[in-house]
């Protein structure tokens, strides 16, 4: 299992969601969590603070999760970064379109924290390849 | 589903989140009527309930999540253009609005929300099928009232085999990580069948057995709420308990309290100086400084605390817009509610306080102020009505006004609906001017429609809304055009935490009396009083004041002639209230007197030297003096039938 310290963003225009995230981390043992409203906000802090792991909700004002992911996926520092990308859509463009923007996993709301702990293990595996 | 800790502070967070969102998709609703193509609003809609169903998905309430999932499908497809609105399907969608709002109501009891009803999630489902008007027929096509997992009816089927996300990621991106960034024509070889079959951890298997036991969710919230009540008012609600602060402001609090505890042991440090006989000038102009930086901390705290209850009055502004548009088609007129100045910031459980009156001018103001179409054009006006609903800082004080572009008040229909249900005699209902019968329907019982309308006429309605802004220490004024409309005035202090006072002398005591009645403070000079119908009064430029000595008003023995005189004024009529002397202002925190009830007396407050100080309530006092009085003549009785 991955390394407990790491350190993560959660990204989500509603808090309710964002603590709902954090708290299912926290389940996992993961208790460095940091939080952004919206992609926007989620990119200034990547570029201004070190994070290993980005969870982000798709539909959101101002700048959507797909718009992040590629924002992360076209910036040097921030290319390697793992990015769960979390929604509500379960549909098969969207997982198309997301996978193509480069994210790391998928996750359709609402999910435990069992369903996070195995998409978050085959991510980690995937980096160690 | 697994257990969060703090399960039922998380269904508050959701509530509280979600219902100011929903009244967010419910205004931007009724603009989607006047702009039904709106990309921007039909997208702001979608992500608003897709919001809602993601929440709701994980506090296990399948009934809302069934509904704010047809609902975003539906807008899914109209901002598609793949639907186009219409006002039957508009319906469709309000009352999904609507039963989404209840099933809030519902879980911020604690109790689990009911089932759809199946006649609307059959409405639903036609208008997804882009037949609404085949449901329209009165037998609704019945539909299973079993909760409806999320399966996305509009979607290819999503089987639950085995997450195949790898060997999607991988097809599309290649096994390379790195090239994830680059490759990304790599994605025309995508196997498509592959991902159609995937399954993305979608939620049906899990959400139908929570959905039939739904109590799962729910023994957290009915927890007693025993968080402390805010001490000020005691007209809370207990609705909302929890308030959302900007963390600047929570930080600027704890950066006060932090340096107040610096200047406390600085304080303590001299206090042992001097204690020990060190008298020094050097030492005593420390604690001079001292006691002033605490007194600046102080009060600066005491402003960022307040500040920390200051919300903005929009959150309650925002349900109106609905409001006003329900009402006006269930009427048949043409209203539009236009708001401006929502980010105007006022305490938080007067927000509270003043939806019930605000709900009730709105819907006066729609009912009774502005007539229908027809009228409206055959008096020459635009069809559609205006309502504006304004707030804005005007100094210490928040003032609400609601105007109307209607048929104004006839102040003699007014007079003559008073008499005529017994609320005044004729000889005082003779003696008002035109603006003080428009006050007349703040009377108890007043109504002005003969006929009750299931709106608003049970004339229950403008004396309840006057005493409830009274108690939040507001005014509320009335000005009306006949022909040109009606506008009312709400005028509230920015908190009740904190009361400025006028703290006076009387009867060897002092006295608080609230600062923002005080116009100005005159000395009495005996030769100016004039006697008008046996009543004392002062000339103060060119306007004839009565004069009441505080004493009087208290019915205590006065121990000496007043020096001086406090112009007090509130919104109809102005008096002389005649006291000793003057100690000086002051902010007070009133603290109710427990068990008695002094006429006059608001309750009490600490001065500066550790004395009582008795704060009056104006109203009160002024009430009880007509009471008491043998000589009330027509014009005081006036006065005090129409006193705030």
């Amino acid at each position: 299992m991955a390394d407990k310290n790491l350190r993560f963003l959660v990204v989500d225009d509603f808090s309710t969601m964002r603590r709902i995230v954090r708290n299912l981390l926290k389940e996992l043992g993961f208790t460095n969590v940091d939080e952004a409203e919206d992609g926007q906000v989620a990119l200034h802090k990547l570029k201004t603070q070190h994070f290993d792991f980005i969870v982000s909700d798709w539909n959101m004002p101002n700048m959507t999760g797909i718009e992040l992911l590629r924002a992360v996926r076209a910036d040097a520092q921030l290319k390697h970064l793992p990015f769960l990308m979390i929604t509500a859509e379960a549909k098969r463009e969207n997982i198309i379109e997301a996978a193509t923007a480069g994210a790391s996993g998928y996750i359709v709301k609402p999910f435990t924290a069992a369903t996070l702990e195995e998409k978050m293990n085959k991510i980690f595996q995937n980096l160690n390849k | 589903m697994s257990d969060f800790a703090g399960m039922e502070e998380l269904l508050q967070d959701f509530l509280l989140e979600s219902t100011e969102l929903l009244s967010d998709v419910d205004n931007k609703l009724v603009e989607l009527e006047k702009r039904p193509n709106d990309r921007a609003l039909l997208n702001d809609i979608f992500r608003g309930f897709h919001t809602i169903k993601g929440g709701a998905g994980f506090l296990n309430v399948a009934p809302m999540v069934t509904i704010c999932h047809r609902t975003e499908n539906l807008f899914d497809k109209l901002r598609n253009s793949e639907l186009g609105l219409s006002s039957e399907l508009m319906d469709v969608i309000l009352d999904a609005t609507g039963a989404v709002r209840d099933m809030f109501t519902v879980l911020s009891q604690g109790l689990p929300p009911p089932n759809p009803d199946p006649a609307m999630l059959a409405a639903l489902d036609a208008a997804l099928a882009g037949n609404l008007a085949a449901v329209k027929a009165p037998a609704a096509a019945p539909v299973a009232p079993v909760v409806q997992a999320p399966a996305p009816a509009p979607t290819p089927a999503v089987n639950s085999n085995e997450p195949n996300w790898e060997a999607l990621h991988q097809a599309v991106t290649g096994t390379e990580q790195a090239a994830a960034a680059v490759n990304v024509p790599t994605a025309a070889p995508v196997d498509m069948a592959a991902a159609a079959t995937m399954v993305v951890e979608s939620a049906p298997a899990e959400l139908i057995p929570v959905a039939q036991a739904p109590a799962a969710v729910v023994p957290a919230a009915p927890k007693p709420q025993n968080k402390p009540a805010p001490s000020t008012g005691g007209s809370i609600s207990g609705q909302e308990n929890t308030i959302r602060i900007d963390t600047v402001r929570l930080d600027q609090v704890l950066n006060l309290s932090g340096e107040i505890g610096l200047t406390k042991n600085r304080l303590t440090t001299l206090r042992t100086e001097i204690l020990q006989g060190n008298m020094e000038t050097n030492t005593l102009r420390s604690l001079d400084e001292a006691i002033s930086q605490l007194d600046l901390l102080v009060s600066d705290l005491q402003n960022a605390v307040m500040k920390t209850r200051m919300q903005p009055i929009g959150r309650l502004f925002q349900k109106y817009p609905r409001l006003a548009r329900d009402l006006a088609r269930q009427l048949g007129k043409e209203v539009e509610l236009v708001i401006t100045g929502e980010e105007t910031e006022l305490d938080k459980t007067m927000i509270e306080d003043l939806n019930d009156p605000l709900v009730h001018l709105v819907r006066n103001a729609v009912d009774h102020g502005v007539e229908s179409a027809d009228e409206r054009i055959a008096m020459g006006k635009k069809p559609q009505s205006l309502i504006e609903l304004t707030a804005e800082q005007v100094g210490d004080h928040i003032v609400i006004e609601i105007t109307d572009d209607g048929k104004g008040m006839n102040p003699e229909v007014l007079r003559r609906k008073a008499i005529a249900k017994g609320l005044i005699d004729a000889e005082t209902a003779n003696s008002l001017d035109e603006k003080q019968c428009l006050q007349l329907i703040f009377l108890p019982g007043f109504s002005t429609k003969d006929q009750i309308s299931s709106v608003s006429g049970r004339g229950v309605g403008m004396d309840v809304v006057r005493t409830n802004i009274q108690k939040l220490n507001g005014r509320i004024d009335i000005n009306s055009i006949q022909g040109e409309g009606t506008r009312i005035s709400i005028s509230l202090p920015l908190t009740l935490a904190i009361l400025p006072v006028l703290v006076v002398r009387a009867c060897n005591q002092p006295f608080a009396v609230p600062l923002a009645m005080v116009r100005e403070i005159i000395p009495i000079d005996t030769t100016a009083i004039q006697e008008v119908s046996g009543r004392p009064t002062i000339v103060v430029r060119d306007e004839i004041l009565p004069l009441k000595t505080l004493s009087g008003l208290l019915n205590w023995q006065p121990t000496q002639k007043p020096n001086f005189g406090v112009l007090m004024q509130s919104a109809e009529k102005s008096f002389i209230l005649a006291v000793d002397s003057f100690v000086g202002r002051d902010d007070v925190v009133i603290k109710p007197l427990q068990n008695i009830r002094p006429k006059g007396v608001a309750g009490a407050t600490l001065s500066g030297d550790g004395s009582v100080v008795l704060v009056l309530d104006m109203e009160d006092l002024l009430a009880g003096q007509m009471d008491s009085s043998a000589n009330g003549s027509i014009m005081l009785r006036n006065a005090d039938n129409f006193s705030y």
